[in-house]
């Protein structure tokens, strides 16, 4: 936590080289200047956190979240701008250097669950509209007109009474603005916009990232190029994890012009297991040389590991309840299983898949000649990877960690999804550099990215319920799988030695339980006898490196829910939409919670406010006013149900043979932190071959506000279809404790020929915004496996649906 | 050394004549925009232009080149002025944008050869490209949305 100092931020005006500047944060001296003079950057002004105004009326916004394909920079420009009352055209965007300095100021670089706009949009419009009253008191002062006349708008201020404007640029050319605001006290204060006054925020600006991605311009982390930079290749490790290497015979290498060494990675910390670096003078060079090299590896205590034994093992633990740990406990579900009219039991599997983004993992590291070190990357953990190279350069150095200086050069993210906030390239470039004492550009091949993915689980769950009355009674849903959170070193090396990322169980044992494995079992339905108890697999934790995947749990978990949710629909004999809002009550904690902010209590709400621990920043939640996302609960999710059915013609459209449509809900990410959806899939299955298209998919969010409508339906598009190429093709399947899959011939993304038709509806309830770049992702399964029983009777649990399960579950069919 | 023609230009590259043209023109020619998706030709992120055909650059061996005329990203028109970069930014296509060059030649080489593709055509024209943030749907969009810029240029 920082001083309280660092707490009071600065309205100031500066004259530089440069002419004047405006920002708002902290002073100048506290906001990296070290870090720039350690680059050796030209002395020019470091961004200070949020925005920058120069003398020419240009704003630069400072966003500190990682732009991997969600414009994020865009949506949170926006709403500064919006209170800023700065014009749109003259705003500009930054990524701020990641280091220690920074860290205190900006708080955690670290963008992932879907959640920029739910945190960052209320401290950014107040950042905004405190610089609109600094101008407008200056302003005012310079057109020597009354307060109470003057207002701002579109980069100017204006006295009502004389019809005189002044520009923000002359202002700062001409004032020496030095106000002094106190955080968080002025801050909350601060008066906001009424939305009904919104120019900016709700509508369609064209995102500011997207020229330079269509004329070559966007630099990513690959673009990057240092003097006497070499190339670093990754020879294939002989395990996914826990490899030794043996020894290395570089003899067929050597014969490589350009060769220069390779280097066994210092596996200490327990990343980058089993692997060797190719060096050489090109990438070509390294990568030809990383394939002539002879490595004898032990493969290490998972090296005779096969997925089959992995979900052996997830069967076995299932069989002992005692060993489990509960996430979700209401009312008696033993005593009302029994109870019950009718009961059902299905059990349901997902494979594992990666993330897969089209830019490979790659990062360039240098070491300067005032012994700072320099990452040059797109992540979406900045922060967590510079504590973690720190940590490491510590013990491969042998120097205390706050000796060891690291920077991090953020650059555009070729896709994340989750998968890029681990950090092991950024070590192996590390002691690649430290071995050859020159700069090195790692990058891992296609081929070496699935070899060293980050998957998510494989899991089982085993699902019971009982209907009675025609009504949902009880639910009982057991989770197997490995658990990631152990796995993210972020908890207990960086958290003073306590691991935030595990919760405890709700069940008394005082148990650690993973929420980032298991979340999305915590729906909205009104269940009155429900639990939810989980299993970790540690060794499956390990073996694989079980990590947080597009909407993390929620990815296997809504498919399994929301599929189940439909079984016991038809078992009940009742419509699945019809079902489903009878159980949409709202009734008790499914009402959502108001406008608190995050109580804690129950474990779900526990995330973040603990994430907000590692920021100098007080949870949202403390704002006068603010409204946590879980507003209303259910009956959103009613709602948004209602619409999608309703537009997509559930129950009156007429369809052709062998096609239906089915439908699911979500409100991922978190339970404390949910976009409600509803998605209708129309699919027509070829009876015959088991095959199966998605004709189309009718989906409606509610996400509050919609900062940028048209991005919001490109985010819902993209992340549906991501849905949709994981229930149809995603699948890593793994032995001798390696991913077999090498290639996109062996690992088959979704590609144009199967898009469906699309139908979104954006539901602005007006509610705080919540993010909308992944929810839709979780739906689309379950939506297709619901469609594909509603057309053929065939119901397939298991993640992904291929044709041949189909054609199976046909023939198992009741008559 | 090798004398290639690059947008327009003559560029020299000493790297072996086996070397994938992508690696020369990325890292050594340092016309960044041609990416590395997944060095098989399955990815359709390094697409360029050569002679007016789209070809992975992965798959091209630079010494098999000779003389003829490449075409990168950056060629095509670096103030954004193609009807199909005009098109993708008018649609807001790009996500992550890291397969956004290679959509973007495959696009204009399949309207130079075809003006007025159906759906159908675009759909096929451009399903070797793979895009993780699946734009696809803006894509047959922007590609629809070029080839009428291009007939309008055509015919003012």
């Amino acid at each position: 936590m920082s001083n309280t100092s660092r707490r009071d931020f600065l309205i100031r005006s500066t004259t530089l080289a440069g002419g004047a500047f405006l920002s708002i944060g902290l002073p100048p001296s506290l906001t990296g200047s070290e870090a720039q003079a350690a680059i050796g950057a030209t002395p020019a002004y470091t961004p200070s956190i949020w925005f920058t105004i120069t003398p020419d009326g240009v704003t630069t916004m400072h966003i500190v979240k990682a732009e991997m394909g969600q414009h994020i920079g865009t949506a949170l420009a926006q709403v500064i701008a919006e209170e800023l009352e700065v014009p749109w055209d003259k705003v500009r965007l930054d990524m701020p250097l990641e280091s220690a300095e920074n860290f205190g100021i900006y708080g955690l670089a670290y963008t992932v669950n879907s959640g920029s706009v739910t945190t960052e949009f209320d401290r950014v419009a107040r950042a905004g509209a405190l610089g609109r009253v600094a101008l407008i008191e200056a302003g005012c002062k310079m057109l020597g007109a009354k307060l109470a006349d003057c207002q701002a708008s579109q980069g100017r201020v204006h006295d009502k009474a004389s019809g005189r404007s002044v520009g923000y640029g002359e202002i700062l050319q001409k004032v020496k603005l030095d106000k002094k605001f106190s955080y968080p006290d002025d801050f909350r204060k601060v008066k906001l916009k009424d939305r009904s006054q919104y120019k900016v925020i709700g509508k369609s600006v064209p995102a500011l990232d997207i020229p330079g991605k269509t004329n070559g311009q966007a630099k990513y982390g690959m673009d990057v190029f240092l003097p006497g930079m070499a190339y670093g290749a990754l020879a294939i490790p002989r395990s996914r994890y826990g490899a030794k290497v043996l020894s290395v015979d570089d003899s067929e290498a050597k014969k490589i012009p350009g060769y220069l060494k390779a280097v066994k990675i210092d596996d200490s910390m327990g990343k980058c297991t089993g692997w060797v670096v190719a060096l050489a003078e090109s990438f070509p060079a390294a990568m030809k040389a990383a394939k002539a090299l002879k490595i004898t590896s032990d493969p290490g205590p998972y090296g005779k590991l096969s997925l089959q034994d992995i979900m052996e093992e997830f069967s076995e633990k299932s069989k002992h309840p005692e060993e489990s740990a509960a996430w979700v406990l209401e009312g008696d579900v033993d005593a009302a299983l029994p109870a019950a009219d009718k009961q059902l039991e299905a059990e349901y599997t997902s494979d594992m898949i990666c993330h897969s983004f089209m830019e490979p993992i790659n990062c360039v590291v240098q070491h300067a000649s005032d012994d700072s070190w320099h990452v040059h990357i797109g992540t979406q953990g900045a922060s967590f990877l510079r504590m973690t190279l720190t940590a490491y350069l510590s013990k491969i150095l042998n120097k205390k960690a706050e000796d060891v200086k690291v920077y991090v050069h953020q650059y555009l993210v070729g896709g994340g999804f989750g998968g890029k906030q681990d950090y092991d390239e950024s070590l192996a470039a590390a002691y690649c550099v430290k071995e050859l004492g020159r700069p090195v550009k790692l990058i891992t091949t296609r081929e070496a990215y699935f070899s060293t993915a980050f998957p998510r689980t494989p899991t089982l769950h085993r699902m019971k319920a009982g209907i009675k009355d025609g009504g949902l009674s009880a639910m009982n849903h057991d989770i197997v799988c490995g658990w990631m959170g152990p796995r993210f070193a972020v908890g207990k090396q960086f958290n003073n030695g306590t691991d935030w990322l595990q919760l405890d169980s709700v069940d008394g044992k005082k148990q650690d339980i993973d929420q980032w494995s298991i979340g999305g079992s915590d729906h909205w339905y009104h269940v009155p006898n429900h639990r939810v108890q989980a299993w970790n697999s540690d060794r499956t934790t390990w073996a694989v490196q079980a990590s947080a995947l597009r909407t993390v749990s929620n990815s296997y978990n809504m498919f399994v829910v929301e599929s189940f949710m439909d079984e016991i629909a038809h078992a009940a004999g009742r419509d699945p939409v019809e079902f489903r809002l009878s159980v949409l009550n709202g009734k008790g904690g499914n009402r959502g919670i108001p406008n608190t902010g995050y109580p804690a209590g129950t474990p779900s709400d526990y995330y973040m406010d603990q994430l907000w621990i590692s920021l100098p920043w007080p949870s949202p939640g403390s704002w006068p006013g603010y409204e946590s996302g879980t507003v209303g609960g259910a009956l959103r999710l009613a709602n948004c149900l209602r619409v999608a059915a309703g537009k997509a013609g559930w129950g009156v459209k007429r369809l052709p043979p062998n096609t239906a449509m089915g439908v699911a809900l979500s409100s991922a990410e978190e339970r404390q932190s949910p976009t409600w959806v509803a998605g209708v899939a129309e699919v027509t299955v070829d009876p015959a071959t088991g095959r199966y298209k998605i004709n189309k998919l009718t989906i409606a969010m509610d996400m509050g506000i919609a900062v940028n409508p048209d991005n919001v339906r490109a985010q819902i598009m993209g992340s549906a279809l991501w849905g949709a190429s994981q229930v149809m093709y995603e699948r890593l399947t793994y032995k001798n404790g390696a991913i077999e899959q090498t290639n996109f011939h062996e690992y088959t993304p979704i590609r144009q020929v199967d898009v469906p038709a699309f139908d979104i509806e954006l539901i602005e309830s007006g509610r705080h915004p919540v993010g909308v770049g992944e929810p839709a992702s979780t739906v689309v399964a379950p939506a297709v496996a619901n469609a594909i029983f509603n057309a053929v009777g065939a119901r397939v649990r298991h993640m992904p649906i291929t044709p041949q399960a189909v054609l199976e579950a046909m023939k198992n069919r009741k008559a | 050394m090798l004398n290639l023609s690059i947008n327009g230009q003559s560029r020299l590259t000493d790297s072996p004549p086996d070397t994938p043209l992508l690696w020369v023109l990325r890292e050594e020619l340092r016309l960044t925009g041609t990416r590395y998706g997944c060095g098989l030709g399955l990815c359709g992120s390094c697409t360029v232009h050569i002679n007016g055909q789209a070809v992975r650059s992965c798959q091209l061996k630079v010494g098999d080149v000779g003389a003829a005329a490449i075409t990168t990203i950056e060629g095509l028109d670096p103030a954004n002025a193609h009807p199909v970069q005009k098109a993708w930014i008018e649609i807001q296509v790009p996500k992550c944008g890291y397969c956004q060059s290679g959509q973007i030649m495959q696009a204009a080489a399949l309207l130079s050869q075809n003006p007025s593709p159906t759906e159908a055509q675009i759909v096929e024209g451009m399903n070797g490209n793979l895009c993780r943030c699946a734009t696809y749907p803006r894509i047959v969009g922007a590609v629809k949305r070029a080839a009428q810029m291009m007939k309008e240029n055509q015919n003012p």
